[in-house]
């Protein structure tokens, strides 16, 4: 290996939510030239890790004291800020704004809005879980409901629940049975060893059906149920059972009884046998976002600091407010790409304060635009599998001022 | 007053129980962070005439941070926006942070409230050695109060492997690898056994007994709790091995802690919020106090120590690794329940929950508890908690110091309690005894501290921690102890005229035994045979 290529090893990749930690990254003349063991999801992820960081002061490039000092003016004058958590940042960046948040008494929200639905139905119902390397080691019946992991988790079948050997299950897949449940064109993943399909008008009536069938109760004995009866009487009958479905907007189920009839039969579940409900979680540290909202305020988003307290507002979150008119200043730390349409849109109109990874590119065109370094690639700090496992990043590459030191500055000025 | 300055705290009736006093008025000298034996008589003052001075609280038992806590907080939205905390004022303009209460408030809060009760150390009692990272980062979002993590063993399976091959010795240097690793401070036992059990699936879903096989012949709780209480004392750890037994909240778990503790006769343990493993009775035919024999096995052997975990009535939060008694509870009660297994390692349950006066078993809990209480003969080994926020939130230790303190006031309670369950309790006898306030003084920061093994805390001597609470001598002790005048922590005044005035970062209390690197080598082997997250990135210490 010549003296311009290095290797670091133990990589954690942000791609998607399964925050794979086993990348070795080999970097060549300053640029990432490959990240082994990463998927395709992965090493785009990942890139060549180069950056063109730009620090804009209203569409010009400006020194970062100018930017800060803008930046202060802005949110400073604000009636009505908002502070946007969007992916890629660390846990360490996420603290300092959300404490930023709390100083402004600003709305906070995060790309776990999009989420909603499932974070809503454990809030009303809890969850029955476990972190998916427990997966790995005793579900001996996996089951995809509407989902796939093979398009935005893609190591997910490999690093967790089907082909890796644990402790209960020696012989990997062979020690399993994998069902696709096939929602409408949500369907499961082409190898399952069973499908069932599910019309989706029929999907939360279906889940109360295998409620029911768990519970020794008969629901129904109509004949467009009877797979699910099935499907119930197969899960009951396992010894540990994995219900897998995706969490993330765009994926099952954005419906929030649907998200709610996912948990209780879980639950339920647990009195004849084991049984966990993954919901898969996209990348950039998402589930860090949650995590730290939710330690430092009380809930896991949509949180209003305007009382002078944390005010939870799940129902009016960031995306409704900017609709609505109310916000009158943002401030928008992370990756813009990470960015919901309605997000963007609605930021476009304002003077927004912008903090992450190419946010100088950013379509909503910041007031301020300081370009930092990506969580995981250019920063160290925390960030959260998809089941709330904390693992450290490590920085393949220098990159310019970290999201986190960034933020910091501004809250000094703030006097925060 | 900065860390470096100097402060006398004059003339207040002091109860420094360690070093002996017991209500003597004298001063206290504090020189930065310490105490002192003496000052100058021209260092400022703080007037302390008529208030009562004592070391400041140490909480040896409590659940205020970490992957399970944050997920109790999560599942409890409603309490949160019911509790509503604003930012403090703090002197000199210094920003402080708003929050949520609850049973359990967002992280600024429950360092501010602490301090607020006068406490300023806690023990966070159970940590996932997979998710200390998370514990850790949510300390430093703790203020002002010192404070530890108690690392979970006893289900994770590397050990249980290392026991089944009879490999002891590696099992004291992966104890010793592990508390280094996750930056920890005492070693945790939840059930030894029974959430391996719970997590394997099958029909055992949780051990019954002491010697229940648990995968192998020879692994059984007996056989868990016997190493692990070795390993830590071998190592020579400041806090011996925690100990929360099999059957949490069984009636007839009696049988089980005497045996847990006859297991360990002769070595040096802590038995854990012992009230939940303190009754009679059978499953289906009832329940009854079983305090008496219980607490008489306390008394009879000083190796044991023991902190009682009161139930106190009003809302609380289950929260435990005990994630099989969770998911009964949630059979029994459920509207919400989260259940959580931790891969390789130990599991999680929550259910929020109410303790009722009018309800027999909580009436029964409740009991329990100031039997345990009344009868202990040395309160330097049976000390005050509520295994917050499951036996209740931190914040009614006030009202269970009154409780102890004022017989009057626990009889006209006890009258209006579910007699149902109560034949048989020592309380209905009479139990008269009154804490006093230098029993007091013990049960909530002389024991805890040494039990813990904390030199400087705990106590008001020349060199101990600048940690010391002063109240206003207020006849309503749950109002003396609920609202303190003034609390310096680490010699800084946080608490003044009874505000919130400043709120430094506390310091993590952790342990780093040395160990034999050749363990390293063969959890390794492990982690690659098994482990989603790589050996290099586990525990809590920064990396490169």
């Amino acid at each position: 290996m010549s003296a311009a290529t290095r290797r670091v090893e133990h990589v954690t990749c942000l791609g998607c939510g399964c925050a794979c930690d086993d990348i070795t990254v080999v970097v060549q003349h300053d640029r990432i030239g490959e990240a082994r063991n990463a998927c395709a999801l992965g090493a785009a992820w990942f890139g060549d890790g180069t950056m063109t960081p730009d620090v804009r002061v209203h569409g010009r490039t400006a020194p970062l004291e100018q930017a800060l000092d803008e930046a202060t003016r802005i949110l400073r004058a604000a009636q009505r800020p908002l502070v946007y958590l969007a992916a890629d940042l660390s846990c360490e960046a996420q603290r300092e704004a959300v404490a930023l948040g709390d100083r402004l008494g600003a709305m906070l929200d995060s790309v776990s809005s999009g989420a909603a639905a499932g974070i809503l139905a454990a809030q009303r119902r809890g969850r029955a879980g476990a972190t998916l390397g427990e997966i790995r080691q005793r579900a001996d019946v996996i089951v995809f409901w509407g989902t796939d992991p093979a398009e935005r988790y893609p190591r997910f079948t490999s690093r967790y629940a089907v082909e890796p050997q644990g402790l209960q299950t020696p012989e990997g897949r062979r020690s399993r049975t994998v069902i696709a449940v096939d929602v409408g064109a949500r369907r499961g993943p082409g190898d399952a060893a069973a499908r069932v399909a599910v019309a989706p008008a029929d999907e939360i009536d279906a889940l109360g059906v295998m409620r029911a069938t768990v519970q020794g109760r008969v629901a129904t004995d109509h004949e467009r149920f009877r797979s699910a009866v099935e499907l119930a009487r197969r899960m009951g009958a396992g010894r540990y059972v994995a219900l897998v479905a995706d969490g993330e907007p765009g994926a099952a189920p954005a419906d929030p009884d649907a998200a709610e009839a996912l948990v209780t039969l879980a639950q339920a579940l647990n009195a004849p046998t084991r049984c966990a409900l993954v919901v898969l979680r996209g990348g950039g540290n998402r589930s860090g976002a949650d995590a730290v909202v939710t330690w430092q305020t009380g809930f896991p988003f949509a949180v209003d600091f305007a009382p002078g307290y944390p005010a939870y507002r799940p129902q009016h979150g960031a995306a409704g407010l900017l609709a609505a008119g109310e916000i009158d200043a943002a401030l928008v730390i992370g990756s813009p790409a990470s960015l919901p349409d309605s997000m963007a849109t609605g930021l476009a109109p304002l003077v927004t304060v912008a903090i992450g990874p190419h946010v100088s590119g950013a379509s909503f065109k910041p007031a301020v635009a300081l370009d930092t370094g990506i969580a995981g690639i250019h920063e160290g700090g925390t960030a959260f599998r998809m089941d709330d496992v904390p693992l450290p990043l490590r920085p393949v590459l220098a990159g310019p001022p970290t999201a986190a030191g960034a933020l910091r500055s501004l809250r000094e000025r703030l006097g925060a | 007053m900065s860390a470096a300055s100097r402060l006398r705290i004059s003339g207040g009736t002091v109860y420094d129980p360690a070093n002996g006093v017991d209500g003597e008025v004298r001063d206290v000298c504090i020189d930065g962070d310490r105490i002192v034996a003496e000052l100058p008589s021209n260092v400022p003052r703080l007037d302390a005439r008529g208030m009562i001075v004592m070391p400041g609280g140490v909480d040896i038992h409590a659940h205020i941070a970490g992957s399970s806590v944050n997920q109790g907080r999560r599942l409890l939205p409603e309490e949160h926006a019911a509790d509503p905390v604003p930012a403090p004022r703090l002197a000199d303009g210094a920003t402080a942070r708003s929050g949520t209460g609850g049973t359990i408030p967002s992280t600024f809060t429950t360092g501010y409230r602490y301090a607020g009760l006068g406490y300023t150390t806690a023990m966070e009692a159970a940590v996932a050695p997979l998710a200390a990272r998370h514990a850790h980062a949510e300390l430093d979002d703790t203020p002002i109060i010192d404070s530890g993590c108690f690392v979970l063993l006893g289900n994770d399976d590397y050990l249980l492997r290392q026991l089944a091959a009879g490999e002891l010795a590696r099992v004291r240097q992966y104890v010793a690898w592990l508390l280094g690793a996750t930056r920890a401070y005492a070693i945790k036992i939840v059930n030894p056994g029974g959430i391996a059990r719970w997590k394997s699936g099958g029909a055992e879903r949780n051990v019954g007994a002491i010697d229940d096989p648990v995968g192998s012949s020879s692994v059984t709780p007996r056989k868990i709790l016997e190493v692990l209480a070795g390993a830590a004392n071998t190592l020579e750890l400041p806090h011996p091995v925690h100990i929360h037994c099999n059957n949490l909240g069984q009636p007839g778990n009696v049988g089980t802690t005497l045996q847990s503790m006859q297991a360990l006769a002769g070595q040096r343990a802590h038995f854990t919020h012992l009230q939940f493993h303190s009754y009679g009775g059978e499953r289906g035919k009832g329940w009854k106090s079983a305090a008496r024999d219980v607490i008489e096995h306390v008394n009879a052997h000083p190796e044991i120590s023991a902190d009682v975990g009161q139930v106190m009535f009003g809302p609380a939060t289950t929260l435990t690794a005990d994630a099989p008694v969770e998911h009964l509870l949630y059979t029994s009660t459920g509207r919400k329940w989260v259940n959580v297994d931790s891969e390789l390692e130990t599991g999680c349950g929550i259910v929020p929950y109410a303790y009722r006066e009018q309800a027999a078993v909580a009436a029964l809990q409740w009991a329990v508890g100031l039997e345990l209480f009344l009868l202990a003969r040395d309160p330097w080994r049976v000390v005050l908690s509520t295994d917050h926020p499951n036996g209740g939130s931190f914040l009614s230790y006030p009202q269970l110091i009154r409780l102890l303190m004022d017989r009057t006031y626990r009889d006209e309670q006890l009258k209006r309690v579910n007699q149902k369950m109560l034949v048989g309790s020592a309380l209905l006898d009479g139990l008269g005894r009154e804490y006093t306030l230098s029993e007091i003084a013990i049960i909530t920061r002389a024991g805890p501290a040494r039990l813990l093994g904390l030199k400087t805390k705990g106590h008001l001597g020349a060199g101990a921690d600048a940690d010391v609470t002063i109240y206003a001598d207020h006849p309503d002790r749950a109002q003396m102890f609920a609202t303190p005048r003034h609390v310096i922590k680490g010699g800084t005044i946080v608490v003044e005229e009874g505000q919130l005035r400043r709120a430094p970062a506390g310091r993590r209390l952790a342990v780093r035994p040395e160990y034999d690197a050749a363990v390293t080598k063969d959890l390794k082997r492990f982690f690659q045979d098994y482990a989603c997250v790589s050996f290099e990135n586990y525990g809590a210490e920064p990396v490169s």
